[in-house]
């Protein structure tokens, strides 16, 4: 229903600017979307950077929802690609010492099911990284600082 | 999974004792036991996104999703999901989602010209019928076109193609999927006779070689590639090759990295099969038995239109090559003809055809496939010498010879969005075969699909021009005959002429021979090449386009009328991944505002329509089939009558209401408490996706495509099944005689697929013995020479473009840049190119840039780092983001046989905004 209301308030604001056109009500399909532009323009992007800040600086990114993997709150410049016999983000964050404990202020430890074979030893939490979350950027991204393009009420 | 008080202790006990032993359990389990959110409602789902299909388990509460994990117990998956998978939730709750019809008006009335206003849902339905009236009244069935899905779920597909293959008689559906792996299909239906792989993703677990092809799996199938992460790093002798036109991050686990030039992977392929017959390593035992060697014309063009007419002037030097094509010095060899030979390409329209070869000739075709010869042809980067490449060659040849290894090879875009993309899957079957490594636990060629549904509903279903479901084709009288019985329809009623595929749809509404175009489950107008001819086709000629969506994109921009759709979680369905595993779900929370599904949007429109509407004779231009006068379908509603059914029937009441149907009644136990909008918004009684689903499963039960009950499904200890499902068992490898049912006893193997199996017998260049053989069991091992890509760079356009997904976004990001993690993870699709060609140009990393073609011109950010790597003289774009419109750019040749786009390769400029 409240995106009803904002559909509706949007026309309304429409109906304002639009003034010029005899007062027809209704939405432009340029302001419908992502981009604020009929298909025929040709918009420039806009720039964008990732978060600058090095690893240990202490921050973290508040998690989409409960279980959710965490974004990556550094830069990540040097430490992809993660390769064979290059994995520099186990560097710091290899820490079972740490489970259970609090981690404000060091990096995140990988959780147990990082070290669990869930298709062949389920329930088993090893002492070694499972090959199957070798790939850290698979499901762990950096950040750009740009604003969402829409808000989202999950 | 709802739960009664007596399951809850049962699951308590069981969790207090497994976790003791370490037995895993489920999540549903799990999450009763933990009770750490007590009041959220655990249910297993499917992901939305790619084919690889894993599975997920959805939390809802208060009619909201409010979790989402990855489901330990699904084969696929166990427990993980990419970033995207993560945010399935998440995509549901974008603040635009559309929540109410929207149609362009002008006082009150549709005007093409008007803006966007709310209307309801009737005042569509009124609108949408008008205008199809009036069509149908000018052009017939064939005015009218569906663009459909591979992410349509099962029921939409097949409530969209029956509406308009047995309602309206109409073959103009086609799906976003014809992109996508079309090629595959035609490569699997003319080797096998059969679509689908035999395979499945436990050859990731069996094997120990994998060489991708044009598949950069790291980004593409996350979860496939952590599987092969894992069974790299933790067997030795596992060895994993990328080949591919750019250094991508499946070259960051790969062992071996070919970088090779546009469209020479045909060539590197004839290599293999050049080595594997001169190092006598050909499983005679194998090939004997279970196969035959075949070819078929070269002079097929490249399925851009026949004529200039449409072309802007830049364009028309390419369009021109349509026709007569001038071979260069590596294609003249394979075809034994001269460098500066002038072909007439003769079978553009029969570029299918194919027919026998001796051995000896086949030898005889791969043998100017040296390694000298190869590598110069294909060696893709510049900076990368002479010796190391040809060393590469001979070590990719070693690894598929090797006795004592299994190989997988896989594939997805750079092989089937390919000017020879039905080729180049053959080509892998090819070099398969001949090793005899096929269809066993760890070796086989793979085709991997995009679409989470490709397979399941676009394939299956069969929503394509020509396709019936379960492999059926309307071309063939047999099977119409038997989709007719099965559809109780009069004889004569569905269409025996091959409709428009999706990029002619899209030609047909830029000529004016199609005028009403409805748009479901996809962004065509975002995601098919050459778009500027497209867009300006949707808002300049005289049609009406109705586009069915969740948000807002490209399509709707350029719609009449948009509908609100219902997104994955919020209606029942089922998806079909690309190992054949079919998997369903419930409707987990209802759609905002007025959305509704797709299948409610195809029923509820079939109620406006009566027998008497669309069952007359109807005017069919091109019609030439046996037993049809010429342009025509005949009038079928005196037969109708003697069937029992009325003139005034609607479509609604013969095609879906009808007794059979609403057997399947609603509510049911399997429901467990679930609701289903679908139903209740139709104001009938019967469960609409179990009947149509029960309906269209009885098309492949018995016929090599049988699918499991409905219910079994929805067991809690079911995570899918892979099809066939015989006597409640799946089918872990096909055509293989320890494991699939369908092959003959004692063969071993036996390729059953029944399609073209039945061949007249030739040299490499034509027919020499018209008269057929018959082929049951066998694969056939095609040769196929290298085709030069029909444009290639030049002094004006001196770069290649190649285009693809990122790992963050999904296809057109309609749902994925909705998700602000995602979005900020990558904001906008940037311009990948080699620094060298980048300071040429005068431009440096982070500058806005250019990218020309002929077709049209677009502005990108510049990077010379991150994830790819290009070679010189080659740009790499992905096509998520709808204001890099990349596909403004692109060319819309495809592959003649499958009529697939070739996404992957032209030519383009590059410079300073």
């Amino acid at each position: 229903m409240k995106t009803i209301h904002i559909l509706i308030g949007l026309i309304l604001m429409t109906m304002g600017l639009s003034g010029a056109h005899a007062g027809q009500p209704g939405i432009a399909d340029k302001d419908l979307g992502l981009s604020k532009s009929t298909v025929f323009d040709t918009p420039s992007p806009e720039a964008f950077a990732y978060g600058e800040a090095s690893p240990g600086s202490g921050n973290t990114l508040p998690r989409a929802y409960t279980g959710a993997p965490p974004q990556i709150p550094h830069s990540v410049q040097g430490f992809i690609p993660v390769t064979v016999r290059n994995n520099l983000c186990v560097g710091c964050h290899n820490n079972p010492a740490m489970w259970g404990q609090k981690t404000k202020g060091v990096p995140t430890p990988m959780p147990p099911s990082h070290y669990t074979d869930t298709r062949n030893a389920p329930g088993n939490v090893t002492k070694k990284l499972i090959g199957a979350r070798f790939v850290c950027t698979q499901c762990h991204v950096p950040q750009a600082s740009v604003q969402p393009l829409v808000d989202n009420t999950f | 999974m709802t739960t009664t008080r007596r399951d809850f202790l049962k699951t308590s006990i069981a969790a207090a004792t497994a976790a003791s032993v370490g037995i895993p359990l489920s999540q549903a389990v799990r999450a009763q036991a933990t009770k750490a959110n007590g009041d959220w409602r655990w249910d297993k789902g499917v992901c939305r996104f790619c084919g690889v299909g894993c599975g997920i388990m959805l939390a809802t509460k208060n009619g909201r999703i409010v979790a989402t994990k990855g489901d330990p117990d699904a084969p696929v998956n166990r427990g993980l999901n990419c970033i995207k998978g993560y945010f399935n939730g998440k995509i549901l709750y974008g603040k635009d989602r559309l929540t109410q019809p929207l149609m362009r008006m002008q006082n009150g009335k549709f005007d093409k010209k008007g803006k966007f206003a709310p209307v309801t849902w009737d005042q569509a339905f009124d609108e949408m019928e008008r205008q199809l009236r009036k069509t149908h009244q000018e052009l017939g069935p064939t005015g009218m076109a569906i663009f459909g899905s591979g992410q349509y779920t099962i029921q939409e597909g097949y409530a969209a193609a029956k509406l308009m293959k047995a309602g309206f008689r109409s073959n103009n559906i086609d799906p976003n999927a014809r992109h996508c792996m079309a090629s595959a299909v035609a490569g699997f239906i003319q080797t096998f006779g059969i679509d689908e792989p035999a395979g499945n993703y436990d050859d990731i677990e069996y094997t120990d070689t994998m060489v991708l092809w044009g598949a950069n799996m790291a980004e593409m199938h996350p979860i496939l590639w952590s599987r092969i992460a894992d069974r790299r790093l933790s067997t030795d002798q596992t060895r994993v090759v990328n080949i591919s036109t750019y250094r991508n991050m499946s070259s960051d686990l790969a062992d071996l990295e070919i970088i090779m030039r546009p469209q020479t992977d045909l060539a590197l392929q004839n290599y293999i099969a050049r080595e594997i017959i001169q190092r006598d390593a050909v499983n005679w035992d194998f090939v004997n038995k279970h196969c035959v060697f075949a070819t078929g014309p070269y002079d097929i063009g490249t399925g851009m239109r026949a004529t200039g007419k449409f072309a802007f002037a830049s364009e028309q030097d390419i369009q021109a090559k349509e026709l007569v094509r001038t071979l260069d010095k590596f294609e003249a060899v394979a075809q034994r003809k001269k460098a500066g030979d002038e072909v007439k390409q003769e079978n553009r329209g029969s570029a299918g055809r194919h027919w026998t070869i001796s051995f000896n000739d086949f030898k005889k075709a791969v043998a100017p496939y040296t390694l000298d010869f190869v590598a110069e042809l294909a060696k893709g980067d510049a900076d990368e010498s002479m010796d190391q490449f040809k060393d590469k060659l001979k070590q990719l040849a070693d690894l598929y010879i090797d006795a004592k290894r299994k190989v997988v090879s896989f594939w997805t875009m750079g092989f089937n969005q390919h000017q020879r993309g039905t080729w180049v899957n053959e080509q892998t079957y090819m070099n398969h075969l001949l090793l005899g490594k096929q269809a066993t636990p760890g070796n086989g060629a793979f085709s991997l699909t995009g679409q989470p549904s490709a397979c399941g509903t676009a394939r299956e279903v069969g929503t394509f021009a020509h396709r019936l479901p379960a492999d059926m084709v309307v071309f063939n009288p047999k099977h119409r005959a038997r989709s007719e019985k099965l559809w109780k329809l009069p004889a004569q009623t569905l269409n025996p002429k091959v409709g428009s595929h999706i990029n002619k749809i899209m030609r047909d509404l830029e000529d004016g021979s199609v005028k009403w175009a409805w748009v479901q489950v996809c962004n065509p107008f975002q995601c098919t090449a050459n778009a500027n001819h497209w867009i300006k086709a949707a808002r300049e000629m005289d049609n009406f386009i109705i586009v069915s969506e969740a948000y807002p994109g490209i399509s709707a921009k350029v719609a009449d009328l948009i509908l609100p759709s219902a997104m994955i979680f919020e209606k029942w369905g089922g998806y079909g991944n690309a190992e054949r595993r079919t998997q369903l779900w419930r409707e987990q929370v209802p759609p905002p505002g007025q959305a509704r599904s797709d299948v409610w949007q195809v029923l509820e429109f079939a109620k406006r329509f009566k027998l008497k509407d669309v069952w007359g004779e109807q005017k069919i231009p091109g019609l030439k089939s046996k037993g049809f006068q010429d342009g025509a379908l005949p009038d079928v509603l005196a037969a109708a009558l003697q069937m029992g059914y009325s003139p005034e029937s609607t479509l609604y009441e013969v095609l879906f209401a009808n007794a059979d149907n609403k057997k399947h009644k609603w509510p049911d136990p399997l429901a467990k408490g679930h609701d289903n909008h679908t139903v209740t918004a139709l104001g009938d009684s019967w469960f609409v996706e179990k009947a149509l689903f029960e309906e269209y499963a009885a098309f492949g039960r018995g016929h090599m495509h049988d699918l499991a009950p409905f219910d079994m499904y929805y067991r809690d200890d079911v995570r899918g099944l892979k099809w066939p499902v015989v006597n409640g068992k799946e089918t872990q490898w096909r055509f293989n005689e320890k494991y699939d049912p369908y092959v003959k006893s004692g063969s071993g193997f036996d390729f059953y697929g029944p399609a073209l199996k039945a061949l007249p017998s030739g040299d490499l260049d034509v027919v020499t013995n018209a008269k057929k053989t018959a082929l049951a069991g066998k694969a056939k091992i095609f040769f196929r020479p290298y085709a030069a890509p029909v444009e290639q760079p030049d002094d004006t356009y001196d770069l290649w473009l190649t285009t693809g997904r990122v790992l963050e976004h999904w296809h057109s990001g309609t749902m994925t840049r909705r998700v602000p993690e995602l979005h900020r993870a990558v904001p906008t699709a940037l311009l990948y190119i080699h620094p060298a060609d980048a300071k040429t140009r005068g431009l440096k990393r982070k500058d806005v840039a250019w990218i020309e073609s002929r077709r049209g011109k677009i502005k990108a950010i510049v990077e010379t780092k991150g994830r790819n790597t290009m070679p010189k003289g080659s740009v790499f774009v992905p096509w998520f983001d709808e204001g890099v419109f990349i596909n403004k750019v692109t060319l819309d040749a495809t592959c003649p046989i499958s009529k697939q786009t070739d996404f992957k390769k032209c030519a383009v400029k590059v410079y300073k905004t």
